[in-house]
């Protein structure tokens, strides 16, 4: 009964997208109000059956109802309840309705933010948002289905969920935070390509395109270290990013949306580049698609992918036509956007964005092409190949130290064009602090010279976006103010640009932490046995034996060590073996002890209770908790510059 | 939708050249498979092994098997896919058993455990012998279980599975070793 009434739901779903798109169209043609309206209303309703079938599957996973596929598939009696709940995106199905989730939440939101504004380009952008959501709503009804009925015999139990996902709390925020990153990209693409079929591109709609744009590249950048964080306190290799085609996946249209992000300020201000934001668009959306294929479909070799699955034909279709479709859009179109103004001078803001576009770019295709390279090479050479870590690292580190540089000299420099003593004056101070962190670091032991460029460009980087944030504070408190006061004041005035330079301070620091994690990690590899210790930089950890624990749902193997650092005893670190009921490999637990200069890294390989002996891989990882930090400030800027504007708004207009 | 007719050649140009190899590559990886891994053992010499069975202790070697085709199976009672191909090879093992000798060799196991696996999954026809020491497994480069050898009454290794084995392929090898 349930699974047929999730199916019904999934069809009314599918329903209001189709009758959404016929209508919208009509509401392009003819510029119908009447279809317009009825536009909006099919995307609540689209919204609203995808709500109510998530409900009921949540409902389903909880009550234990093997009768519906998806339940029987992740589902167990043994499986706790916050588990139960998130099993909702453990798996393929369940996760592509979690995704039709998102997906009306974020087009609800959407149709529910502009009604009654942008009445040109919306009709256009809302049949984008029904075409898109056709696609989905038929991937759930069709070749991912959640809601069969399971064959008889009914099970009264099941094997639960994927043991990686009740193995650590981050695997549960990840795959959302992803997801809302990916799928709401959509909103900018169905914004983008309205505005293109419509022939438009206005610097209002170019301003709320951005602001769309912002959460969803928030969420993906959060989404996209957790990924790394979870990695690395999980997988037990003692790093946080391997190139592996499915990471890439969630980085390439990080890449492009970034591009975006800043191109959409140089059309806002500039009149320039229109028909380049467009292409970023699409190229953003589209890689999101492939990004979920390459997870899904079973064509790339990764750790992290699904197991070959029925959709990845059907994704790789939608693929083709979104790219072919927006191709043959923009060869028809783009005359339609030419440009109004001009860069008259390269020592200005907007050739330094024209510039960080162009890195950008170049770092999406050599992802891109390091990626999908195995298979170019497998389909005309006939050869199995990796492209692994050393040709990624070659390639993105002198782009991404670039951009990190540019990431100062952009802020720095004004609009328009900049006299001589403006770019002594705005650089001549970050340089000097970029200058110090090198020094530092190299008092420290960083004499490589990549680690020693980056951490002259982030010291740069971040002191231009810390000056930048102070510089409006201290106007306002050379005028009287209170420095409480300016803060306020200052902040509520500029919110964007605060939040930009929030971000940016971020990024400047996880590049650092990671070009220094990267080049001085310690690393030691042995086998102990009970009483014996080994030395890896600044500590000993020395074993001291193994005990198990046994929950109804799984069975660890823990190894203690005691751990002393510079010969005095700080504590103890637990890495584990866990295996799980119903899965059949052990998932190690790594032993982690963070500080704010160094993490000391511990996992084992195996563990002999019974030998009393554990082979134990040592590692000393600098500054990478710095990498969650930069996370949590990123997080915190895309807050302050997308959190919406009425109460600002409204205050100024009673003023 | 306003303003007239006009193609950007350009556009078209540039996109299709980015696009449409990307396009092709991608629906080309359907028709290969990514985790396949050619194993440099296929037509060479079988490794010899000379190990205990599990329950009566009885030496089974490589060996003494000579003249007869063999089909070597190591697997283990803590893996999942081991369970689905089990009862397949049983059955193959009922229909060809009298032509070709069927060999499991438990990797990473305990003897305890192997015996209350097999009892609990319908016994098996043909031995089991415990690779104690791993070093047959090395020998074969064993990536993950389960993987099946398909050795010819030569010697030879004929080909191998990786991962557990469908019907028809198992039909199929068992066909090419007589």
């Amino acid at each position: 009964m349930i699974a047929l009434i999730g199916r019904l739901l999934v069809l009314a779903a599918l329903g209001a997208a189709a009758a959404g798109a016929v209508v919208g169209i009509t509401a392009g043609r003819t510029r119908s109000e009447a279809a317009l309206r009825w536009s909006r209303r099919l995307v609540y309703a689209f919204s609203a059956a995808l709500i109510g079938a998530n409900l009921l599957m949540e409902y389903a996973l909880l009550t234990k109802e093997y009768g519906v596929s998806y339940v029987a598939q992740v589902g167990g009696n043994a499986v706790p309840t916050h588990i139960a709940i998130v099993s909702l995106w453990s798996s393929l199905e369940g996760s592509i309705l979690f995704w039709g989730l998102v997906l009306g939440a974020y087009c609800a939101a959407f149709a529910w933010r502009t009604r009654g504004r942008f009445t040109d380009v919306m009709p256009w952008t809302l049949a984008v948002i029904h075409l898109v959501a056709i696609f989905f709503a038929f991937l759930i009804a069709g070749p991912a289905n959640p809601f069969l009925d399971t064959p008889a015999p009914i099970p009264t139990d099941g094997p639960g969920p994927n043991a990686l996902l009740q193995n650590h709390a981050l695997m549960i925020v990840h795959p959302p935070m992803l997801y809302l990153g990916y799928v709401g990209m959509t909103v900018p693409f169905a914004m983008g390509v309205g505005a293109l079929i419509e022939g438009r591109l206005g610097a209002a709609w170019m301003k709320a395109t951005r602001t769309w744009m912002l959460a969803p590249w928030g969420f993906l950048s959060v989404g996209i270290v957790l990924g790394g964080w979870w990695a690395y306190e999980v997988l037990g290799w003692g790093g946080y990013w391997a190139w592996d085609p499915v990471e890439n996946a969630s980085f390439l249209p990080w890449l492009t949306a970034t591009a975006f992000l800043h191109a959409a300020m140089l059309r806002e201000r500039r009149g320039i580049l229109k028909g380049w934001t467009i292409v970023l668009l699409v190229a953003t959306f589209a890689l999101t698609i492939l990004g979920t294929f390459m997870t899904r479909s079973g064509v790339f070799n990764s750790v992290h992918s699904f197991t070959q699955s029925a959709i990845g034909p059907t994704f790789l279709v939608f693929l083709a036509i979104v790219l072919i479709a927006s191709t043959v859009l923009l060869a028809l179109r783009v005359h339609l956007l030419e440009g109004e103004g001009e860069i008259r001078s390269a020592a200005s803001r907007e050739s330094m964005f024209v510039l960080n576009n162009l890195l950008f770019v170049a770092f999406t295709f050599t992802v891109l092409v390091g990626t999908v390279f195995p298979l170019l090479a497998e389909a005309v050479r006939g050869v199995k190949v990796s492209v692994g870590g050393p040709f990624f690292n070659r390639m993105s580190v002198p782009i991404g130290v670039a951009i990190v540089f540019l990431m100062g000299v952009g802020p720095a420099l004004p609009w328009g064009r900049a006299e001589k003593q403006e770019l002594v004056d705005a650089l001549s101070v970050p340089v000097g602090v970029g200058l110090l962190l090198t020094g530092l670091g190299a008092a420290l032991g960083v004499r490589s010279p990549w680690p020693a460029i980056t951490l002259f460009a982030g010291g740069f980087a971040g002191a231009v976006a810390l000056r930048d944030m102070a510089v409006p504070v201290r106007v306002l408190m050379a005028k009287g103010r209170g420095l409480g006061d300016a803060v306020a004041s200052a902040f509520r005035r500029g919110r964007r640009r605060y939040g930009g330079q929030i971000v940016h301070l971020g990024i400047a620091i996880i590049a650092v932490a990671i070009a220094v994690s990267q080049s001085y990690q310690l690393s030691e590899e042995t086998v102990l046995r009970e009483g014996e210790a080994v030395t890896v930089g600044d500590w000993t950890v020395r074993y001291r034996g193994t005990h198990e624990e046994v929950t109804p749902n799984r069975r660890s193997t823990i190894a203690t060590f005691g751990v002393e650092r510079d010969g005095a005893e700080v504590g103890t670190l637990e890495p584990r073996m866990n295996v799980f009921r119903g899965s059949m490999q052990p998932i190690g637990t790594p032993g982690v002890r963070s500080t704010a200069t160094q993490d000391l890294y511990l996992s084992v390989m195996n563990i002999d209770s019974e030998a009393g002996v554990v082979g134990l891989r040592a590692f000393v990882n600098p500054l990478v908790y710095w990498i969650w930090i930069g996370m949590f400030i990123i997080a915190g800027g895309c807050l302050v510059a997308a959190w919406p504007a009425r109460s600002t708004a409204a205050r100024q207009a009673s003023a | 939708m306003t303003g007239e007719r006009r193609v950007s050649w350009k556009v078209l140009a540039v996109g299709g050249a980015l696009l449409i190899p990307l396009l092709v590559v991608l629906g080309y990886g359907f028709f290969m498979d990514p985790h396949a891994m050619p194993s440099p053992l296929v037509e060479k010499e079988a490794p010899g092994f000379d190990l205990a069975r599990y329950d009566t202790g009885e030496r089974i070697a490589l060996a003494d098997l000579a003249g007869k085709p063999v089909v070597l199976n190591f697997w283990a009672t803590w893996c999942m896919t081991c369970r689905y191909e089990h009862p397949l090879l049983v059955q193959a093992e009922r229909l060809y058993g009298d032509r070709v000798q069927f060999v499991g060799i438990a990797y990473q196991d305990k003897f305890e455990e192997i015996d209350r696996w097999l009892k609990k999954h319908g016994g098996s026809t043909y031995p089991t012998v415990v690779d104690v020491g791993g070093k047959t497994s090395i020998a074969y480069g064993i990536y993950a279980v389960p993987e099946t050898f398909f050795i010819t009454a030569e010697g030879v290794i004929q080909y191998k599975q990786t991962g557990a084995i469908d019907g028809a392929t198992l039909e199929r090898e068992l066909e090419r070793l007589l």
